[in-house]
């Protein structure tokens, strides 16, 4: 069974990890993708991810070639298309990596353990190690052999958005790290530069932090905010419309599409803009009931960035892989079956300000999920850059999964690490909000205020935004967001 | 039946309002909207197919089958695609919807379906996803689609943009045919496209229904096209930033040399074995059938397609795949065609269009200078768009963009300008104009001029090399 490596660091060091976070300035990446030049990258795994990096790579004048599973190749399976039909050289593990100088592991986490296993005896001396995401490192403890090198760089945004801002001149926000203990020649920071250039991330903001702090927020954020809040609030908002006598079909699509739609308000000007489109009236409203979740749900959220911390979440979560999945499939079964998930949406028109008006619930839940997931990781000792984007920056991204398939393909296209965690959440918050739940009417979620007067009380309101923009997630987001100002609003 | 519009204003977004329309539309009568690029045309005829809000007056007779072709129909699709496309957070790269699921799409006669997939010559691109068809061939499927959907109302938007001679005289042939079956309204931009069966035509200006004219009533017609034909003034060419310096070329290499490429699409050649050298200062002129491959060969030269590296090509003293960048080739080019404005889906604003042309990107990123604003307005003054110099590019009209976007491609002065027919949507007017800027700019020393077209009298006077693709 593997080793907590966060937990053998002395309390000083994990503080120090945990804390490490840093926005860099496009000016410290004058050489460009230099440090990689002349280099042989060798892709390992060909999905979205591993194509769109690979891509922008090759374009940025990188030398830039896949290797797969032998089964993979011999069965031309789509990864293996992927990499063909765009010109790639594609290759056994036996074959390619050991040419490599650099090996950039784009395989989801569950795979990492025997992925790395399996490469790294045929890893060429002093080569380069990459990963995306730091579970196998931090979580499971994999000891990388002490010539290679290890870094990580980890786009926070979905393949074909990698792919597409590269192409557009521009690139999407991404998370370098480099493994002290693995940085034999102290060029592990030069490498993940480079990389960053060559996927179009320094143009869109590079943040740089530690494996630790990448393991942590993400984890965190995950499975709170960020799924578990989603599908916990999904499943609430439906049963009570439906009770409460809101046409079924009506409610599913309200909330299937809601998400997605007070969201993408959150994504252009943070909580304060979400909170924005709502009237007068409805604003106060959401604000209180927000305050009101915060105080119910606080415990659970510590609970689970404390789980996270002391690796509480990553053994009982691996006492299940090593149990076939158990908890897993039933719970997604079990999902699957909800009346929520059972009931297509409607054939009905709603607008985009309706979901608002009539998802003042929805706008709330989001509201206090991120405020949340956002105070518990900089309590913990996350900074603040990292919280926001484990928090806020991916709601948007998540909220696009529901809306296509709902709470089906939102967990589909997590990682089961994700996934097992929004469960957790989802199995504990259930039961947490039932009271809350039994006072919330059709006024907040179905129907609207609708008043024939919305006037409100002066004093109250300035309260209201006072405290809205006060959050500090709000001035952090603004200025992440602020860098990425001239960009976009790609309709 | 009778299709009546009575004194109808429409809404679209807020961006574009067609005023007052009062309109009628007999059974035995075949339409051409026409008219200036953002004067309305397309929005009246989206109208008939169910588009915008309308605010007043009345709408009466539109049958409940209208085929459609138009490029807001078509972007929709992609649009729809799209979506699905990123739902690759799940890491899997979409495949796309394959063209025989676009046209049996269950509003379809199969049969007839069947018959113009023939005539239209799609029966090898049934199974490819439609996003990956060239401009011709996915205009060619939405052709398709909505002829075969048994329509009592045809309207088609530019039809015959995009596609080759030969399919352009079997369609108008094809529409001939029906003449006596279904009414039809075309919007097109060019006189000499106009069918014979075209029985009146409507001239909107500025959202307006202006006149009304039949085909038979000649004098009525000749001032008609005098409206659309002006004299194209002494315009000049907006100058060059000194500033974004463009790399000095070794004046005795090839600005291109591609030895022996082929391109392959599922084991299916499209280019095979092509040797082509573009030298310094020569002017091309590139033609070939739909599907023959004329916007692969120019993305491979571009760096937009990924095939460039496993070819042998040779770009501004570039060996491809050699540790270059594509930011390093795409410094030389400025690039205009139907992809780019596909691709080219931003909010930001005209003037920040033009200016993304000095750094190659769609949207712009970077801080401009000062110059480079004085010469994107300068440009859009060209243009006759000085007064919209800040709204966003992607609430204009098709042919408003491609302007733009021409005036993008030219506004570095690039040692190579690759215009992939260019004057696509363009009125009369604006093709006149574009033409013009296109024979200056081969008249200066400093840019060749690679240009791609169907149309044999849209010549240009300083292009005198010639590559005809095959179809394969």
């Amino acid at each position: 069974m593997s080793n907590n490596y966060f937990n053998t660091l002395p309390l000083r060091e994990q503080l120090e990890q945990l804390a490490k976070c840093r926005f860099m300035d496009i000016s410290e990446f004058p050489d460009g993708v230099e440090a990689l030049k002349g280099k042989k990258i060798v892709v390992i795994g060909c999905g979205a991810q591993g194509l769109a990096q690979g891509m922008n790579l090759r374009d940025s004048g990188c030398d830039v070639s896949y290797t797969l599973r032998a089964a993979a190749i011999a069965e031309k399976r789509q990864s293996w298309k992927n990499a063909t039909e765009n010109g790639f050289t594609v290759g056994t593990y036996e074959e390619l990596i050991p040419t490599a100088d650099v090996v950039l592991n784009l395989t989801p986490d569950k795979q990492h353990t025997a992925v790395v296993n399996a490469v790294m005896p045929l890893m060429k001396q002093d080569a380069c190690l990459s990963y995306s995401h730091g579970f196998n490192i931090v979580e499971e403890g994999m000891k990388i052999r002490d010539d290679l090198t290890v870094i990580m760089v980890a786009p926070k945004c979905p393949g074909s958005e990698v792919r597409n801002e590269y192409v557009r001149g521009f690139g999407v926000p991404t998370l370098i790290a480099v493994h002290e203990d693995n940085d034999p020649k102290g060029e592990g920071l030069a490498l993940a530069k480079a990389y960053a250039v060559g996927t179009g991330g320094h143009k869109a903001g590079v943040l740089m932090s530690s494996f630790i702090a990448e393991v942590k927020s993400d984890l965190m954020g995950e499975q709170t905010i960020l799924c578990g809040m989603l599908q916990t609030g999904s499943l609430l908002c439906f049963d009570k419309m439906v009770e409460e006598g809101i046409d079924p079909g009506y409610a599913s699509k309200l909330i299937q599409f809601g998400w997605e739609t007070v969201t993408e308000a959150l994504k252009y000007g943070g909580v304060t803009n979400m909170l924005d489109r709502l009237s007068n009236p409805a604003k106060i409203k959401a604000f209180d009931l927000a305050e009101e979740l915060k105080v119910i749900m606080r415990p659970l959220y510590n609970k689970h960035q404390d789980d996270i911390i002391n690796g509480t979440f990553s053994r009982v979560m691996m006492e299940d892989w090593a149990n076939d999945d158990k908890n897993l499939l039933g719970w997604r079964a079990e999902t699957a079956e909800t009346a929520f998930e059972k009931t297509p949406a409607g054939d009905v028109e709603i607008t985009e300000q309706e979901y608002f008006d009539k998802g003042i619930l929805m706008v709330a839940m989001v509201k206090a999920g991120v405020e949340l997931a956002f105070e518990t990781m900089t309590a913990a000792g996350i900074i603040a850059d990292s919280a926001y984007y484990e928090s806020l920056h991916e709601t948007p991204l998540i909220a696009n999964t529901i809306a296509r398939k709902k709470l089906y393909e939102m967990n589909a296209t997590i990682s089961d690490t994700a996934e097992y965690g929004c469960y957790l959440y989802n199995h504990a918050c259930l039961p947490l909000l039932a009271d809350f739940m039994k006072d919330i009417k059709t006024d907040v979620i179905g129907k609207g205020l609708e008043l024939s007067d919305s006037g409100v009380d002066n004093a109250r309101l300035i309260e209201v935004n006072a405290a809205l923009r006060a959050h500090p997630v709000e001035a952090i987001g603004s200025t992440l967001r602020g860098h990425m100002a001239d960009m976009k609003k790609i309709v | 039946m009778t299709i009546r519009l009575e004194d109808l204003t429409v809404n679209f977004d807020e961006r574009f309002q067609l005023d007052n329309i009062s309109w009628q539309i007999e059974d035995s009568q075949h339409w051409v909207i026409t008219g200036a690029n953002g004067s309305g045309k397309s929005a009246l005829a989206a109208v008939l197919a169910g588009a915008g809000q309308q605010l007043s007056g009345h709408l009466s007779g539109v049958p409940a089958r209208v085929g459609l072709v138009s490029f807001e129909a078509q972007a929709e699709l992609i649009e729809a695609e799209l979506k699905k496309d990123d739902a690759d957070i799940m890491d899997v790269v979409s495949e796309g919807t394959p063209v025989r699921e676009v046209l049996l799409n269950g509003e379809t006669d199969p049969a007839l379906v069947h018959e113009l997939v023939g005539k239209f010559g799609l029966e090898n691109l049934l199974d490819r996803a439609f996003r990956k068809l060239s401009t011709g061939e996915s205009r060619k499927m939405m052709l398709i689609r909505a002829l075969a959907s048994n329509p009592d109302l045809l309207v088609l938007d530019e039809p015959f943009d995009g596609l080759d001679v030969d399919t352009l005289a079997m369609l108008q042939g094809y529409l001939a045919s029906l003449v006596d079956t279904v009414p039809m309204v075309m919007v097109l931009n060019r006189f000499d496209e106009f069918p014979g069966f075209i029985t009146h035509i409507a001239y909107v200006d500025k959202g307006r229904l202006e006149h009304q004219v039949a085909r038979a009533d000649e004098t009525a017609y000749g001032e008609l096209y005098k409206l659309l034909h002006l004299k194209t003034t002494d315009l000049q060419v907006p100058g060059a930033d000194p500033e974004t310096a463009i790399p000095v070329l070794d004046p005795s290499q090839p600005l291109v040399k591609l030895n022996g490429i082929n391109i392959k699409y599922d084991d299916k050649a499209i280019i095979k074995d092509l040797h082509w050298t573009i030298e310094r200062n020569q002017h091309w002129q590139l033609s070939g059938p739909n599907g023959s491959g004329k916007t692969g060969l120019l993305s491979l030269i571009t760096g937009d397609h990924p095939q460039c590296y496993v070819n042998d090509i040779f770009v501004f003293g570039f060996k491809r795949g050699s540790g270059e960048s594509i930011w390093q080739i795409k410094q030389f080019i400025g690039y205009v065609s139907t992809a780019l404005q596909w691709e080219y889906r931003v909010g930001t604003g005209l003037r920040n269009v033009i200016i993304s042309g000095f750094y190659d990107s769609i949207g712009l990123y970077s801080k401009c200078t000062d110059r480079q604003r004085q010469i994107a307005d300068q440009w859009l003054a060209l243009l006759g768009m000085s007064d919209r110099a800040d709204q966003p590019f992607n609430k204009l009209s098709y042919g408003d963009q491609r302007l733009l976007l021409i005036a993008r491609a030219m506004v570095k002065h690039p040692p190579l300008l690759i215009l992939d027919e260019p004057c696509l949507g363009l009125d009369d007017m604006n093709r006149q104009l574009v033409l013009a800027l296109i024979e200056k700019i081969c008249a200066s020393s400093e840019t060749s001029v690679l240009y791609v077209n169907h149309h044999p009298e849209d010549q240009i006077s300083g292009i005198d090399n010639y590559l005809e693709l095959d179809k394969r």
